[in-house]
């Protein structure tokens, strides 16, 4: 029975973590309609990016973190402009292909400039406590904090600013944001730059609990897309919700099946829901 | 003549000089990069089946290219089957595996497709590194047999050692029949109707179409081309990891069929060869390669959606245009 709430625990981190992947690529396929691929590679920069700022500098781990997301918001502004631009009136699947070749500049860039070693982003939270026999790390416990505050503080964002309400017209209705006099194409660099920023911090939180290394990228933006799917295209809550369950559901399957069948096992729970609810758990018919 | 009897006589008149190849290259790994380019037309055309003529971005391709591979290798190094039978059952065995995988992830459309059979090709992969007990893992299978060979009319037809010109001929004939069976399938009363799903599936489910049945035909067959492929390569690489069956290869496909032209019977022709080619030129800037890929895609997107064939096709016809006007 502790068994089940320990790795209920340890899914919940490792959820909040795909809770923030699957934020950032939920705004942009809400607002913009791009199935932006190339995310997880962004995160794993974020990540690189906050561990080469932590041993050149010697910051601590947040202010690192936060100066990533400022470089992580520079590159989305990049990729808006150059490469998702120039193809918005295209149809989708032109942007999606943009979105691969994206993926592999990025990983390929991340190779060139961080090298293709493993890193483990060193973080001072490394007590553990134990509450009802449950063993509760200090790191784990953060890295969910922190994404309760990321959340909070983009729902906040999207819910109660001027931005955000322009933010959610366009989501709503693109022609008639326009003729309100909604600034459209800064709408979307406003998305892209959000958007990249949280991918940021998941990357950097994934090397504090995990490690970064190539390739571990897509995996993730796969892992993000089965979250939106889950819980429904375009859906912050559903991204939410979503997260957590995949998070919980994985670290159930390695607990109990095969840690090594854990990802198929996530694969399986996102092709049933298509079958029986192809709209995701929250998403709208 | 007739417009597509002049297709089919260029066509034949390009497959007829193909076969004098071997005489023609001399250096063995230009010929081993050939093979290999045969064998990725065979793949992209399944590609171009459901990505090109209906629409669907599928993204395991090279997950079917796997499961082709790996059991055309398990049943003649475990079962000891015959290479020739194993080729001719990989179609079908892939096929049968694309029914379960397709008939739940054509219920979804667009991106949703995309991700779903990207999501199937990890599961294939992971499966294949995983089960180590039969497919080796990733150390692999090693000694896989070419098929066997045979003699025709007293010459000796054997398929052994690195380059092999019979086994350049075998490719080809599979590479010209694949081409000649997708020209087939988009010229007949079934390719007007992916076509039109493409354009618009709603409109065709209005006219009366089980557009769904046309769909999971095209997936299909798609599959058995990737899993012929997929055996292909295996018994002429002659070993065997998950390594090239993942999604990168996948992406690798979906690249092969937008350079050349997606819709066209001769863009994947063209893509295969400069997916293949490609990446051997660009092994001088060795490090900088993957980005290098990555920024092709990108351009030849923005710059070149519809693909190198129908733009020289286009231009040709331009300056065609030109010198008959002059006169």
């Amino acid at each position: 029975m502790i068994e089940i709430f320990q790795q209920a625990l340890n899914g919940l981190a490792i959820g909040a973590v795909y809770v923030l992947i699957a934020l950032g690529l939920t705004v942009v396929f809400g607002i913009l309609g791009i199935a932006h691929f190339a995310h997880g590679s962004v995160a794993m920069f974020g990540g690189y990016l906050t561990f080469f700022v932590m041993e050149k500098f010697g910051v601590p781990f947040f202010l690192a973190m936060g100066l990533a997301m400022l470089g992580g918001a520079a590159l989305g502004f990049v990729i808006e402009r150059l490469a998702y631009r120039p193809v918005q009136d295209a149809p989708h699947i032109n942007a999606f292909i943009i979105a691969l070749g994206l993926t592999m500049m990025i990983e390929g860039i991340n190779l060139l400039v961080f090298g293709a070693d493993q890193v483990v982003i060193q973080t001072p939270y490394r007590g553990v406590f134990y509450v009802a026999g449950i063993a509760v790390a200090e790191l784990r416990l953060i890295v969910i904090l922190t994404a309760c505050v990321l959340v909070g503080v983009i729902t906040m964002l999207i819910a109660k600013t001027k931005t955000g309400k322009s933010i959610r017209a366009v989501a709503q209705n693109r022609q008639a944001a326009v003729l309100m006099g909604v600034n459209v194409s800064m709408v979307s660099l406003v998305v892209f730059a959000i958007s990249s920023a949280l991918g940021v911090a998941a990357g950097a939180l994934i090397g504090a609990l995990l490690a970064i290394a190539p390739g571990v990228g897509e995996g993730l933006a796969v892992k993000g897309f089965a979250v939106l799917i889950l819980g429904g295209l375009g859906s912050i809550p559903g991204a939410i919700v979503g997260g957590l369950i995949l998070g919980v559901s994985e670290a159930m399957a390695a607990g109990f099946i095969s840690s090594s069948y854990k990802d198929v096992i996530a694969f399986l729970v996102m092709i049933v829901v298509l079958l029986f609810r192809p709209e995701g758990l929250l998403g709208k018919r | 003549m007739s417009h597509p009897a002049k297709k089919l006589f260029i066509g034949f008149a390009i497959v007829a000089s193909a076969c004098f190849m071997p005489n023609l290259v001399t250096v063995p790994y230009f010929m081993h990069l050939i093979i290999l380019a045969l064998i990725w037309v065979i793949l992209s055309q399944g590609q171009n089946l459901i990505q090109g003529f209906v629409g669907y971005v599928s993204i395991t391709q090279a997950g079917f290219m796997g499961i082709g591979a790996y059991f055309s290798t398990l049943l003649t190094l475990k079962l000891g089957f015959s290479v020739w039978l194993t080729l001719a059952m990989t179609p079908l065995i892939t096929g049968l595996f694309s029914v379960i995988v397709g008939y739940p992830s054509l219920r979804v459309k667009g991106h949703y497709f995309a991700i779903v059979t990207l999501a199937y090709n990890m599961v294939i992969f992971t499966i294949l590194l995983t089960y180590s007990s039969l497919t080796g893992g990733e150390a692999g299978i090693s000694n896989i047999a070419r098929p066997s060979g045979f003699s025709l009319f007293g010459y000796v037809v054997d398929f052994e050692g690195r380059s092999n010109a019979n086994y350049y001929l075998l490719v080809l004939f599979l590479a010209a029949m694949t081409t000649g069976l997708c020209g087939l399938i988009l010229h007949s009363r079934v390719g007007r109707v992916l076509l039109a799903i493409r354009q618009n599936e709603v409109l065709a489910d209005a006219m009366g179409i089980k557009s769904w049945r046309y769909k999971l035909f095209t997936f299909v067959i798609s599959a058995s081309l990737a899993g012929l492929a997929g055996a292909l390569y295996a018994h002429y690489i002659g070993f065997l990891n998950p390594e090239p069956f993942g999604v990168d290869q996948s992406l690798n496909a979906i690249l092969a069929v937008i350079l050349g032209g997606s819709g066209t019977l001769t863009g994947p022709v063209v893509g295969a060869f400069a997916v293949t080619f490609l990446p051997e030129y660009l092994r001088i800037a060795d490090s900088y390669r993957l980005v290098t890929y990555g920024f092709i895609l990108v351009i030849a997107t923005i710059f070149l959606p519809r693909g190198l064939v129908p733009v020289t096709r286009d231009l040709f016809l331009y300056i065609k245009s030109l010198v008959l006007n002059q006169k």
